[in-house]
């Protein structure tokens, strides 16, 4: 059985673009990559698949912006640039949706809002509000105000999140690696990527974490927690190259693109 | 790593329709296509034409002007135009620009040259996108009638570019023209643009210096 076919009916979908599609390693947006992704996502949600984005780069986006190339540890400055850099991001992306007639919506959130149920249901009635308006949400973690106590720390965890909180069918998780891999593809040892997971165990997290080797990506931790929420509720994650947005479409026809992580399944299946 | 410093000369004839009107969406792809170059770390400055048309339309002037005295004037007029025009555009896309006027007996003068040079890197190092023009309201050479490629020559040389991109026509074809002339190359598009400079920048090609392509004889010899 192809399980990769149930990739073909999706209807909600969350998409994550992380930080290093987005933008150049100097913080400044990549407009290749942007008007690739406002091409694709309006088109989707043309054929009548709804549609969330979950965007990060505010922060280095705001410090491309004042010129810093040295990202602040301080916590209100790193504030201060997520306030600048979240106003260009949205301004951007507006007007790049524009160019294929989509209206877009900025919402940010934190995880208190996510966590707390009355909070969350009103959320939640929002953003479907938006989808039923065929408006594509564009979601952030609200850095400008998020503090410790209150933020998830990574929008991959946010982005899981939110699909289980929209009941989304899909994640599509945008980022600068093509995959799970089966070892680490920097150490000269053979390495595939993995096809598909339907249940993350100790083994696949020891991948991600590289145990053993000095390849931790550290975001492919962060990752597999996203995928792990994912699978608790059902849905479908696929983890990928970001480089080019319109591998969405390739992932939508069920081809075999990055790792499937498999929702509803018993048995641990790895494809290589 | 120094940064790749790209000269790009615009002729504002090919970003006009034919009738008198700005073609907001090229004005608009240039802005993203000059932002873009400028956001993956190459330092842009942009060497335009333009002011006389601008101000003949803003004039509403039948004719484009014949003495020497009325160019000015209407250049004067023009410059204003050309510098709104610009910001307008790349205002969209968060790009601050700035105005640099300069007449070409500059180059008679080092203090002034390497003066003129210390301002284009401050500019850059700001993050700004330059945006240059000559003088005309107060230059005392003849005015030639929108041809600004000895400009383009001439800010290059200041700034030790690296490139001159020139805009060729109204279809989105550029032409390369790296440093030393060695090859220059014509590029359909500006994606195409853009990878070429990114490939260009990382192959020294110490061949023969003998241009790829003809210049047209408009552009004349460009060497830099």
């Amino acid at each position: 059985m192809d399980y990769r076919d149930v990739l073909k009916n999706k209807h909600r979908i969350v998409v994550k673009i992380g930080t290093s599609s987005l933008s150049y390693p100097n913080g400044r947006m990549n407009f290749h990559c942007i008007e690739k992704l406002a091409y694709v996502l309006s088109a989707l949600r043309r054929r009548g698949v709804q549609v969330i984005l979950v965007t990060s780069g505010a922060i280095g986006v705001g410090a491309g912006r004042l010129g810093l190339t040295v990202k602040p540890q301080e916590l209100s400055k790193k504030q201060a640039l997520a306030a600048v850099g979240q106003a260009e991001l949205i301004k951007i992306y507006q007007k790049f949706f524009e160019e294929y007639n989509q209206t877009v919506a900025q919402v940010l959130l934190t995880k208190d809002v996510v966590n707390t149920p009355s909070r969350n249901q009103n959320a939640k009635r929002t953003l479907i509000k938006l989808l039923d308006m065929d408006i594509i949400p564009i979601i952030n973690e609200n850095d400008t105000i998020a503090t410790y106590e209150i933020e998830f720390g990574d929008n991959d965890t946010l982005s899981a999140m939110v699909a289980t909180l929209l009941d989304a069918d899909l994640l599509v998780i945008l980022s600068d690696i093509d995959g799970l891999y089966s070892a680490d593809p920097r150490s000269g040892v053979p390495a595939e990527i993995i096809h598909s997971v339907s249940e993350i165990t100790p083994e696949v997290e020891q991948l991600a974490s590289g145990a053993g080797s000095s390849f931790s990506t550290g975001g492919m931790v962060t990752k597999i927690s996203a995928a792990k929420i994912c699978l608790k509720d059902g849905i479908d994650c696929i983890i990928t190259s970001g480089s080019d947005p319109a591998i969405i479409f390739d992932i939508l026809q069920g081809k075999e693109i990055g790792t499937h992580f498999i929702a509803g399944h018993e048995k641990m299946i790895n494809h290589v | 790593m120094k940064k790749q410093t790209i000269i790009v000369r615009i002729e504002i004839s090919t970003l006009i329709n034919r009738d008198g009107k700005v073609n907001r969406r090229k004005m608009d792809r240039l802005a993203m296509v000059l932002t873009n170059l400028h956001n993956s770390g190459k330092l842009v400055m942009v060497v335009s034409s333009g002011a006389i048309v601008l101000g003949s339309e803003k004039l509403k002037l039948q004719n484009v002007p014949d003495s020497q005295l009325e160019m000015q004037a209407v250049a004067a007029v023009g410059q204003a135009e050309l510098i709104r025009l610009y910001q307008h555009y790349f205002d969209e896309y968060n790009q601050i620009v700035a105005q640099v006027l300069l007449t070409s007996d500059i180059i008679h003068h080092p203090q002034r040259v390497k003066n003129t040079r210390n301002t284009f890197n401050t500019l850059m190092d700001m993050s700004i996108i330059p945006i240059i023009n000559e003088n005309d309201p107060v230059s005392t050479a003849d005015i030639e009638f929108d041809d600004n490629y000895p400009l383009a020559l001439l800010v290059a040389k200041i700034a030790q570019a690296d490139f001159i991109v020139i805009k060729m026509d109204l279809n989105g074809k550029y032409m390369i023209v790296p440093r030393g002339n060695i090859r220059a190359l014509i590029v359909d598009g500006e994606t195409e643009l853009q990878e070429k400079l990114e490939s260009f920048c990382n192959v020294m090609i110490l061949e023969e210096r003998k241009p790829e392509v003809e210049f047209p004889a408009s552009i004349g010899e460009i060497v830099f």
